[in-house]
């Protein structure tokens, strides 16, 4: 079977030849957003579909003017967030301080409301590697990631996310829970965290943990954004007659994953949430649609939270 | 127990070389963790061989997809990527493509899928605002020789002894003719393309010279003195009005005393 990384770069820009259609503008951080891939970059120009905000990888824009120009004219009408996949603060032997250069440049000039990252590795020396690769958990790698963290904000000015990882294989040398080594990285650098409910799923499955336990001991207060994408199941090869979950990107949200968000919802307050969809890319309107339904069960929890604590008054 | 470095040594040796040696006693997941790392495995060619096969479909279609797929598997592992932007990975396949023993019979094969490398490079470009005949108007005469000027960055200048841009606009146009005889022809090639268009225009040697030469940051004069080694009757006053008129200058340059032009 073939799958996809779950961060892919795009490929291209998919010209638009529909109407502009005049719909209100609701872009606000605090409704739900959606992953702008180059696919439906002219879309989104020639549309400005509601959408509460917009995420795109700097990678797929650095080295593509055409596609930085149409992302600068979107950015004027949406909030936008930049979710790197090449500022690599897992990596031993340190980070490509040159594309963090060309980070800082591109949040220059589209002033973003968050830039994020992962808590992975995915260059070699000078070799990217097109994935996002596992770290044990331990003092050594605290102290990398931390100091790279740090620099990393200091380049950029601002506090930096990290994303919880979705994870196929750990290390025997790891000697702390992921949760823990979040906690301890938000306490030595300031960073802050995004959330990826899905990848919580993918990993509390393949690593065979407690997917809700691992959201009860998330350091929630320096929760700044959520991730929502869909993953595809396949076969374990790894044990037989088990399945896999891949973090493709490539279907929609699964209802584990719906159901493990409102609980995070519920534990961590109304959170920025944005649907992430890099594979197999469906229309747009099918991932509005995705979003929208992540704002109605957030609308949904908080109405409820506000029913319990006028019931409590 | 391994260092960090050393694990991701032995890591990526697996990933991209498929040897997991080094790594499979390190890790946890599953009854046998080390099958897990195909997961990797795959999504670290498989997105490489996707770009390569967006950026190349005319090569593709020229040689065979299942041909190009194969040939960019191997790319994959001995070309990993020296930069996070996958938009800039693939300049150096055509050379690759060419030097596999299955394309010797294909001589055409590195420009044809330079030419396509290129036609994908213009085509993300933006033009910047053209200098116009007046800026130049303003330039003194006995200056001009020693001024630079920068060009439209959605330039590209191949030549080939092979017509690979009639080939490319046989597959541009979906016009494939039941017998098509290629014959070895030198073709000067100007690649022109910005915000997602693009056209291939033959230029005579001469001109050919003086452009790429002006694009390499050559001056006008020792871009002309190239031009007339080739052919004697250029004009180079001609063909610099040419690049005016085609709006492909943006800046003119400093001459090489440092005086501003």
């Amino acid at each position: 079977m073939r799958t996809h990384c779950g961060r892919q770069q795009d490929s291209q820009i998919e010209a638009f030849t529909g109407y502009r259609v005049a719909i209100s503008m609701t872009s606000n951080p605090n409704t739900p957003g959606i992953g702008l891939r180059l696919a439906h970059l002219a879309e989104m120009v020639a549309t400005r579909p509601a959408a509460g905000w917009l995420e795109v990888h700097p990678e797929n824009f650095l080295a593509n003017p055409h596609a930085a120009e149409l992302l600068t004219e979107v950015s004027l009408h949406y909030p936008i967030s930049l979710h790197t996949v090449g500022i690599s603060v897992g990596s031993a032997n340190g980070i490509d301080r040159l594309h963090l250069k060309r980070v800082r440049g591109l949040a220059a000039r589209l002033k973003p409301i968050f830039v994020s990252g992962h808590l992975a590795w995915s260059t070699y020396g000078n070799e990217y590697l097109n994935d996002l690769f596992p770290l044990p958990y331990n003092e050594e790698s605290l102290q990398l990631v931390s100091t790279h963290i740090s620099y990393v904000q200091d380049t950029l000015g601002k506090p930096y996310l990290i994303e919880n990882p979705s994870s196929y294989v750990g290390f025997r040398s790891s000697t702390m829970k992921e949760t823990d080594f979040l906690s301890e990285i938000v306490r030595r650098t300031g960073c802050q965290l995004l959330c990826d409910v899905s990848n919580v799923v993918v990993s509390a499955h393949n690593m065979v943990y407690d997917a809700y336990q691992y959201i009860d001991n998330f350091p929630a207060d320096a929760i700044r954004e959520i991730h929502l994408g869909g993953y595809t199941p396949e076969k374990d090869e790894a044990t037989p007659g088990a399945e896999l979950l891949i973090d493709t990107h490539a279907a929609a949200i699964a209802d584990p994953s719906w159901d493990l968000y409102a609980y995070a919802l519920r534990r961590f307050g109304p959170k920025p949430t944005l649907i992430e969809w890099d594979n197999e890319i469906p229309p747009l309107a099918k991932l509005l649609g995705e979003a929208a339904h992540a704002g109605e069960i957030a609308q949904m929890i908080d109405t409820k939270a506000e029913a319990n604590h006028a019931a409590a008054r | 127990m391994l260092r960090l470095a050393e694990i991701q040594s032995h890591f990526r040796k697996a990933v991209v070389d498929g040897d997991t040696r080094g790594v499979a006693t390190v890790l946890i997941g599953g009854y046998d963790p080390e099958k897990r790392l195909t997961v990797h495995q795959r999504n670290y060619q498989t997105g490489l061989v996707d770009s390569l096969l967006v950026k190349f479909p005319a090569t593709a279609w020229l040689i065979g997809t299942p041909f190009v797929t194969e040939a960019a598997k191997h790319f994959a592992r001995e070309h990993p990527p020296q930069a996070p932007c996958i938009a800039e990975y693939g300049a150096a396949f055509p050379d690759f493509l060419a030097g596999c023993p299955e394309t010797q019979r294909l001589p055409y094969l590195r420009k044809f899928a330079q030419l396509e490398w290129y036609v994908g490079q213009v085509s993300i470009a933006v033009d910047d605002a053209p200098v116009s005949g007046k800026e130049f108007s303003i330039i003194d005469a006995g200056a001009l020789p020693e001024t630079v000027l920068m060009l439209q960055s959605g330039l590209h200048y191949i030549e080939a002894s092979w017509p690979v841009d009639e080939l490319m606009k046989l597959y541009l146009t979906e016009k494939v003719p039941d017998y098509f005889e290629l014959s070895p022809a030198d073709v000067w090639i100007e690649v022109r393309g910005a915000r997602g268009e693009f056209q291939l225009n033959r230029l005579d040697a001469a001109n050919f010279t003086f452009r790429k030469s002006v694009l390499g940051g050559r001056s006008i004069g020792d871009a002309a003195e190239s031009a007339l080694d080739i052919n004697p009757g250029f004009d180079p006053g001609q063909a610099l009005a040419a690049l005016i008129a085609e709006g492909l200058i943006t800046v003119i340059g400093r001459n090489s005393t440092g005086e501003t032009s």
